[in-house]
């Protein structure tokens, strides 16, 4: 299948191993190296079951640590592994559900409210993508996704709120991060899970903005979009300030570049297709 | 030449001939070694005009792969590699092109990718911003195809004033 050099069985062997290093139970963020195998190895073989039986048979869901470090693993390897990923993660929602039931509700390191808000939250995800099988884990703007939905308003509007709900959703679930830092300890752990969270909303926010721009050039009906103009702007005020945030984190901007939006959001009449942006 | 890197590229010649690399494959090892300096016009010219010839394209692309796959330790492979790669897009054949849009995610993921060293000096930032680069521009066809042509225009023109 691939037209990389590979070994199938070696591949299988290493994906445990790998598997396993990203979610040991030290306190640390997942090895990016571990969780890049991971990815690479679903778009070699265009296939995710051999990761979710991985993740299966180790004993991870005895410790909370182990178990946060888990859910980033999945999260980053929906985002940027291949497509088939987010499909066959429909059929894991046993397994999401016993990753928030199995952690107490008074756990040592204080990992279980954010276990259970990031399964709420991965589980928000898949649903999204389940009725919206045209857009990619990281949600990257592609043009013509966004010109598909304006034929047809209705769908339009519904997308756009689907993605607004997503998008609330990472708001309150980073807002939880940020509650649960320790005064003590470099809170890598917990700041390696905005990684993803960074991504994916930027990824929403260009296409909200790049759809919203189209819906308005196409449509007569401007009031009607009225109530999505002010979700929109409430939306670039919260993740400005997100993005404010993770910028002093030293940690986080060595290992992604934050962005940066303006004061004011962007403005939808305007016929550029993206935001201005660094 | 300092004495350890003396050492080293000894190292190489002799995992050469154990791994029965070819000499097409020697090549792309010399230009994407561990040794702190980047990988010379003139080899990268030469492994940009390789790449047109079938047999050593497929050569060249199992030891790229290999490299862009290496450890953080062996960031400086990863890195030249890229390096490589970019000047590949640019000036080596077609296939170049095809193939790595067809395994992007090799080079995507790297995106993030880590490597802090003993003394604490990140060193994985040159590789995220170089993955980064050529992400986009194997993303942006137009783009890919006007640099190409660029680069043609000016090697015949180059020829052209030899003659």
């Amino acid at each position: 299948l691939p037209t990389r050099p590979v070994d199938r069985e070696k591949a299988e062997r290493e994906l445990n191993d790998n598997i396993k290093k990203a979610t040991n139970a030290d306190e640390t963020a997942p090895k990016q190296k571990h969780v890049r195998k991971c990815m690479v190895y679903t778009w070699d073989y265009h296939s995710s079951q051999s990761v979710w039986t991985g993740l299966r048979v180790l004993p991870i869901l005895n410790d909370e640590v182990q178990t946060f470090k888990a859910l980033i693993l999945v999260h980053k390897v929906l985002q940027e592994g291949h497509p088939i990923v987010l499909r066959e993660a429909q059929a894991q929602m046993g397994w999401f559900e016993t990753c928030a039931r199995t952690v107490g509700g008074d756990s040592m390191k204080g990992y279980a409210p954010l276990i259970r808000a990031y399964v709420q939250f991965i589980l928000a995800k898949l649903r999204f993508h389940r009725h919206h099988k045209e857009f990619n884990g990281l949600f990257e703007y592609e043009e013509y996704i966004s010109l598909k939905n304006i034929d047809n308003p209705d769908e339009g509007y519904e997308t756009i709120m689907d993605l607004m709900n997503l998008q609330d959703g990472i708001e309150q679930f980073q807002k939880l991060v940020f509650a649960h830092f320790r005064g003590s300890g470099h809170n890598e752990c917990r700041i390696s899970a905005l990684v993803p969270l960074v991504k994916e909303s930027y990824g929403i926010y260009k296409f909200l903005t790049s759809m919203l721009r189209a819906m308005h050039r196409r449509t007569d009906a401007m009031d009607a979009l009225e109530p999505l103009r002010g979700r929109y702007n409430a939306q670039h005020h919260s993740l400005r300030r997100f993005y404010y945030e993770c910028a002093n984190l030293k940690f986080l901007t060595s290992l992604i570049n934050v962005p940066k939006l303006n004061h004011d959001a962007p403005n939808l009449f305007d016929s550029r297709d993206e935001p201005s942006l660094p | 030449m300092s004495f350890q890197n003396m050492g080293k590229s000894a190292m190489r010649v002799g995992k050469n001939y154990v791994k029965g690399y070819t000499d097409v494959q020697v090549k792309v090892r010399e230009a994407t070694s561990n040794d702190p300096w980047g990988p010379s016009g003139t080899q990268m010219n030469e492994l940009a005009q390789l790449s047109y010839n079938q047999n050593d394209f497929i050569e060249m692309m199992e030891i790229m792969d290999k490299r862009l796959n290496d450890k953080g330790k062996n960031w400086r492979h990863v890195f030249k590699t890229l390096t490589v790669l970019d000047y590949l897009l640019h000036a080596g054949s077609e296939n170049v092109v095809i193939y790595f849009r067809d395994n992007i995610y090799v080079v995507k993921t790297l995106r993030e990718f880590q490597y802090v060293d003993e003394a604490g000096k990140d060193q994985g930032g040159n590789v995220r911003q170089k993955a980064k680069d050529i992400t986009n521009l194997l993303m942006d066809e137009a783009r890919l195809r006007d640099e190409r042509r660029g680069r043609s225009n000016m090697r015949d023109r180059m020829q052209g004033s030899n003659m």
